[in-house]
């Protein structure tokens, strides 16, 4: 026990973004350095006390008094919030260094580097926090820093893709808000385990609408059809490292949410089979969607960006299926599509940044002089298309195996056409994946390239760590699988 | 016992550790690292073969297990835990034999043979890697882990098809596969075989899942002691129709077999080792190993219906190697007949297991299965790895740019020779003879007549097919005026021992099994029997054996002649029959289109999902969807600006206007009276003294 870990993970960064701003003019390129170190101080500390939490009995918390009405200022590191917050922890760090040389040409670092400190204390921050009003103050932190983050760095149209994001995450958050309000006036609380003992004696037609509003917001920030076209803009335009945590950090962030929120504190919605077979119908839609729109995109990071929609789907193909390895599965996929995704948008910015292109046409036979990245690149889409020994293999069984166990009892036709049609069409992922590698990476390397070479080590290590690690807790996913479960095994007792 | 379970283990854990460290050993130096590939391959040879005493052993409890646990998912009524564990009975100590003694052959052959191509430390990763997921596949105990071996496996023939991933034109004779619009470079090729049996996995694990709702476990021995049976029927028929499509896909069955012909785009050492002895025998290993399973569901239920399952294999195999057969007689490449060979002995095996389940003494078609399993490994095998060193000699996978080569290359040539006449079946000395034989006779036992036809005719065809090859590659003139090939058959000459004694060994070891071949049945035979629940007494006869092998010889017969006279004897060109008779010639091109199966699977699905995906990103993504946005944003722009002219100028700034301006002109009008002069001020005064005084009246009187 490290006293105030909890509040310390999201705080130092914050403090450590204004010393960024008071230094960073002086200490010029080694700024990143200083993020770095940061962001390992709380990846440090979250370790630590993740590998405690058998001690605590798997809750950690904090609890201050905070504002009448509102309530406490209230954290918690379980099971689910552990690896999330490690999750999105660890992409950090490994981003910290991979922008250090991929940004060593733009103006503006200190600034650059406090609002990434910032960016990442808002997700660290809805991702621990258990008060509804304080997650919505952490949602809006996280999109914040990111919208100016697009605006400043970004590429193409930068100024209205940030606009565009910055709107449609609002309307979300207001409508998010709204829900938030509502369960408020209902329950007169916004702590969600307190939530969950009003919640279940109210009628469900006026839960679940409030619950829809709540999941309309988080589904604008997970890119769920139809409210999903901001993301293919932020993601490709987004400064390549934004890129590499917003898609397969905050996204993901929408989905934690709504297995937090929905089986934490409206068991009652979450069990109700047409409110969640209407969930089941999206994910799958999104699923085939985003994979299908992967294949018409030639700019490989917006390939990247619909193939994040896609994996979205499947997130909430596992929260649809109200069963415990659903759920867990779930999480794996969040887990699974971080590395995987991190490292492939930290690819596509070695192409941009050594290459200068980041068209796929533009791109081939590059596996002879970048084996290293070509190897990732692979891994990490043999990853998302759910092989095994990567994370994605449980990630993708585990999600199918809940969603046909639910369909089975009890037994339910139209359930389990539409599981079987999300399971059929999941070779899409496998089909776009490998046709791009096929596309980047395969035939005769054209004469303009014939200098291409693996990245440095500051851009190359980043990748490379993220594919060991898919392997290796592919290969051995227990301590992640116990952790998850011991806390999603709650929700159906 | 126990003490033999540890290589059980050992026997896929070296393989892996053998591929891991190859980069390493590729550090040290090229001699290093392909000696020590071979040597942990070998490994595997030397831990399967410990488990094989288990077999000599008559007490022994099948089947053997041993477990660990892998990972908990806590609260879960389904792979709540799941073990890690091997599985040790007969079918996998046979299966795992088979996998690691070719494949350490094949290892050996790829010295010589793989000698100065670039990229050789991927090739020996990839190959170590392949047989340490191969033998975890065979020795898996439960379908989850079973399926990292199943997965682990494609992508190794993903890498290894592609293995000449820059898939340079100027290979094209040796490296790509096909000619005119079917021709594919080797990179699309790998991705073909893995997005095939790609799609063959998401029905097995549609298949899988229904079976796991239901029983909650998918280990094979808990299935078997009767978890199976939690299963109600309605579901399990379909689940396991579905779970085939696993096996129909790895094992290059109808519809997802076209695959496999593309697959030999890869080095040959590949399409020897995985493309015809050890992986895509996967499918045929699913199957076996879930039969018993599935035989007891057909006990329990009193219904007839469970034999719909086996009706189904039966039939898949059956067609598909009769098609698969017929394609091979027409193929041009050297690679490609023995890959639909592959195909079609590969159907015959899907046959037996499906007539095995329909006959009430299921043990003849099972063993046949397994029995065919082995001996086609060791032929097919030889069978590849000797026409890898007819192409390495002649520089093309064109059999026209062949021939003659009887006198360069003797012992290829008699190697080659011998394993064709294993795969064509020739009576009693050959492997193939007796394991095909079984599978023809179990047909017939099991009283299914028109798949016994079928199994009958493509005896005919692979005779056919086999000697066609045979003689267009060794018998002949010499093709010296190839316009590619060019000046190659001048120096042809034998390949070096290295590279012919594996497959020497090979075809020596399909000749022993031949020679005994029908001790060697009936010990198979024996080795099952632990497998029968309910003891029956129709035995294949005597005489049902004489017949089968009878007519199989008589349709060997009936094959080889034509092969004889147009490709061994060729005293007359195959084509002049074809220009003769239009309907030959149409059922030459529909074969050699490939039954059109494989543009079905372009026309039908790879085109139309692009086009589809491109379609609908124009339209729906950016049109509709997108477009709807854009349309709200600028509805809300327009909507406040009419708003702004119509309702905030006109409407209420107009008000205000109007408020203002009665202001000012009543303040206007009360302007006048502010003279300035005192006397009018006073009265004013005056006057506002004299209201104040009245109202106070008014106020203190209502008081």
């Amino acid at each position: 026990m490290i006293a105030f870990s909890l509040s310390q993970i999201i705080f130092v960064p914050i403090i450590a973004s204004i010393l960024v701003l008071l230094i960073g003019r002086r200490i010029g390129q080694k700024v990143g350095w200083l993020s770095f170190a940061t962001l390992c101080y709380t990846f440090i500390l979250l370790l630590i006390e993740t590998v405690n939490l058998p001690n605590t009995g798997f809750r950690l918390t904090e609890s201050y008094p905070w504002a009448p009405i509102v309530g406490d200022f209230a954290l918690l590191l379980d099971g689910l919030s552990a690896v999330a917050a490690l999750t999105i922890t660890l992409l950090s760090v490994a981003i910290s260094v991979y922008q250090i040389k991929y940004m060593e040409k733009e103006e503006n670092l200190d600034f650059y580097n406090a609002l990434y400190l910032l960016y990442f204390s808002g997700m660290i921050g809805t991702v621990l926090s258990t008060n509804l009003a304080i997650f919505f103050l952490f949602f809006e932190l996280m999109l914040i820093p990111s919208w100016v983050l697009i605006g400043i760095w970004g590429t193409g149209d930068k100024v209205k893709v940030a606009f565009k994001y910055f709107m449609f995450t609002e309307v979300g958050a207001v409508v998010l808000l709204a829900g938030i309000g509502a369960t408020y006036m209902l329950t007169g609380t916004f702590d969600i385990f307190q939530i969950s003992g009003v919640s279940s004696q109210l009628p469900t037609t006026i839960l679940s609408v409030v619950v829809a509003m709540i999941l309309f917001g988080l589904f604008v920030k997970m890119a769920i059809f139809p409210l999903h076209t901001w993301l293919p803009d932020a993601h490709a335009e987004a400064p390549t490292p934004i890129s590499a945590l917003l898609s397969p950090a905050m996204i993901g962030i929408g989905g934690y949410a709504a297995i937090r929120i929905l089986y934490t504190a409206f068991p009652v919605i979450a069990f109700d089979k047409n409110f969640m077979y209407s969930l089941l119908l999206l994910s799958v839609i999104t699923m085939v969607y985003g994979g299908l729109m992967a294949f018409a995109q030639d700019d490989i990071k917006r390939l990247l960006a619909y193939s994040s929609i896609s994996q979205m789907g499947y997130m909430l193909f596992g929260i649809a299926s109200s069963s415990v390895i659903g759920l867990s599965g779930a999480f794996l996929i969040y887990v699974s599509h971080g590395l995987s995704k991190a490292a492939l948008f930290m690819i596509s910015g070695v192409f941009m940044h050594d290459l200068k292109t980041r068209k796929i046409s533009e791109i081939k036979g590059l596996a002879s002089k970048m084996p290293l990245t070509a190897i990732c690149a692979l891994v990490s889409f043999l990853g998302l298309a759910g092989v095994p020994p990567l994370i994605g293999f449980w990630g993708e069984i585990f999600v199918f195996a809940g969603a046909f166990y639910a369909s089975f009892n009890p037994f339910d036709t139209a359930r389990l056409v539409t599981v079987v049609t999300g399971v059929v069409l999941s070779v899409l992922t496998a089909g776009y994946g490998l046709w791009t590698i096929r596309r980047i990476f395969y035939g005769e390397i054209p004469d303009n390239f014939s200098n291409a070479h693996d990245p440095e080590w500051k851009m190359l290590y980043p990748i490379l760590l993220m594919v060991i690690i898919a392997i290796i807790i592919g290969i051995y996913p227990r301590p992640l699988t116990e952790v998850i479960s011991n806390i999603v095994k709650g929700f159906f007792s | 016992m126990a003490d033999q379970m540890i290589f059980a283990w050992l026997a896929w854990v070296f393989p892996l550790l053998g591929a891991v460290l190859t980069p390493l050993f590729a550090a040290i130096n090229k001699r290093v690292r392909d000696f020590m590939a071979v040597a942990f391959s070998f490994l595997a040879v030397v831990s399967t073969l410990s488990l094989t005493p288990l077999l000599l052993e008559g007490d022994v409890s099948w089947p053997l297990q041993s477990q660990v646990s892998w990972l908990n998912v806590e609260g879960s009524p389904i792979l709540g835990q799941i073990k890690a564990g091997v599985l040790v009975d007969p079918l996998s100590i046979i299966m795992s034999n088979v996998v690691s003694i070719i494949a350490f052959l094949i290892m050996v052959y790829s010295i010589e043979y793989m000698k100065g191509e670039e990229g050789l430390t991927r090739y020996w990763f990839f190959m170590n890697l392949f047989i340490g997921n191969m033998l975890l596949l065979v020795l898996s105990d439960n379908l989850i882990q079973m399926l990292f071996g199943w997965e682990g496996v494609g992508l190794c023939s993903y890498g290894l098809i592609g293995f000449y991933y820059k898939d340079q034109r100027s290979g094209w004779l040796k490296y790509w596969v096909g000619e005119g619009d079917e021709s594919y470079p080797p990179s699309h090729a790998g991705m073909k075989a893995f997005i095939t049996t790609r799609i063959g996995d998401a029905l097995l694990f549609v298949g899988a899942f229904i079976i796991l709702a239901f029983t909650g476990t998918l280990n094979f021995v808990e299935l078997q002691n009767g978890a199976i049976t939690k299963v109600p029927f309605w579901a399990l028929l379909p689940a396991v129709i579905l779970l085939f499509g696993g096996p129909i896909g790895k094992s290059a069955q109808l519809p997802l077999m076209e695959w496999l012909p593309d697959a030999m785009a890869g080095p040959t050492t590949v399409s020897a080792l995985i493309h015809a002895a050890t992986m895509v025998k996967a499918g045929v290993y699913l199957v076996a190993r879930m039969f018993p399973i599935l035989y007891v569901v057909t006990l329990v239920s009193s219904s007839p219906d469970p034999q719909a399952m086996f009706y189904f294999i039966a039939w898949i195999g059956a067609i598909t190697a009769f098609v698969a057969g017929a394609q091979a007689t027409v193929s041009t490449e050297i690679k490609k007949v023995l890959a639909y060979s592959t195909v079609s002995q590969i159907g015959y095996m899907m046959l037996a297991l499906g007539v095995a389940g329909l006959s009430v003494e299921f043990i003849t078609g099972y063993v046949a299965s397994i029995f065919h399993l082995v001996s086609h490994a060791m032929f097919k095998a030889a069978l590849f790895l000797a026409a890898g060193s007819v192409i390495h000699a002649t520089g093309s996978r064109f059999m026209r740019d062949m021939g003659g080569l009887k006198k360069h290359m003797p012992v290829t040539f008699w190697s080659m020779l011998f394993a064709s006449c294993s795969l064509a079946g020739v009576p009693l000395v050959f492997s193939g003879f007796w394991s095909k034989d079984m599978i023809l006779e179990a047909s017939l036992v099991s009283g299914e007549y028109l798949l016994f036809v079928f199994g009958l005719l493509t005896v005919a065809i692979t005779a056919f097919y086999t000697f066609r090859m045979v003689g267009m590659v060794f018998f002949g003139e010499g093709k010296s005026g190839s316009s590619d090939v060019g000046g190659h058959v001048n120096h042809l000459h034998e390949a070096s021992p290295v590279m012919w004694v594996p497959y020497v060994v090979l075809v020596a070891g399909t000749i022993v099994l031949g020679v005994l071949g029908y001790f060697a049945r009936h010990w198979m035979v024996s080795l099952f029997e632990y497998l029968v629940i309910v003891p029956s007494e129709t035995h294949p006869t005597v005489v049902t054996e004489y017949i089968v092998a009878f007519l199989s010889s008589l349709a060997i017969v009936v094959g080889f002649i034509p092969a004889y006279w147009f490709y061994l004897k060729r005293s007359k060109p195959a084509d002049m029959y074809t220009q003769r008779y239009p309907f030959l010639l149409k059922v030459r091109n529909f074969l050699y289109n490939r039954c059109y199966i494989n543009r079905v699977y372009y026309c039908l699905i790879v085109y139309p999902t692009i086009s589809l995906s491109k379609w609908m990103f124009s339209n729906l993504e950016v049109r509709v969807i997108d477009g709807f946005n854009y349309y709200l944003g600028r509805f809300t722009l327009s909507f406040s600006n009419w708003m702004f002219f119509n309702f905030e100028s006109k409407v209420v700034d107009e008000l205000n206007y109007r408020v203002s301006d009665l202001v000012k002109r009543t303040s206007l009008y009360f302007r006048r009276w502010q003279t300035g002069s005192l006397n009018d001020d006073l009265i004013m005064v005056l006057a506002g003294l004299f209201i104040i005084v009245l109202i106070l009246k008014y106020l203190i009187s209502a008081g």
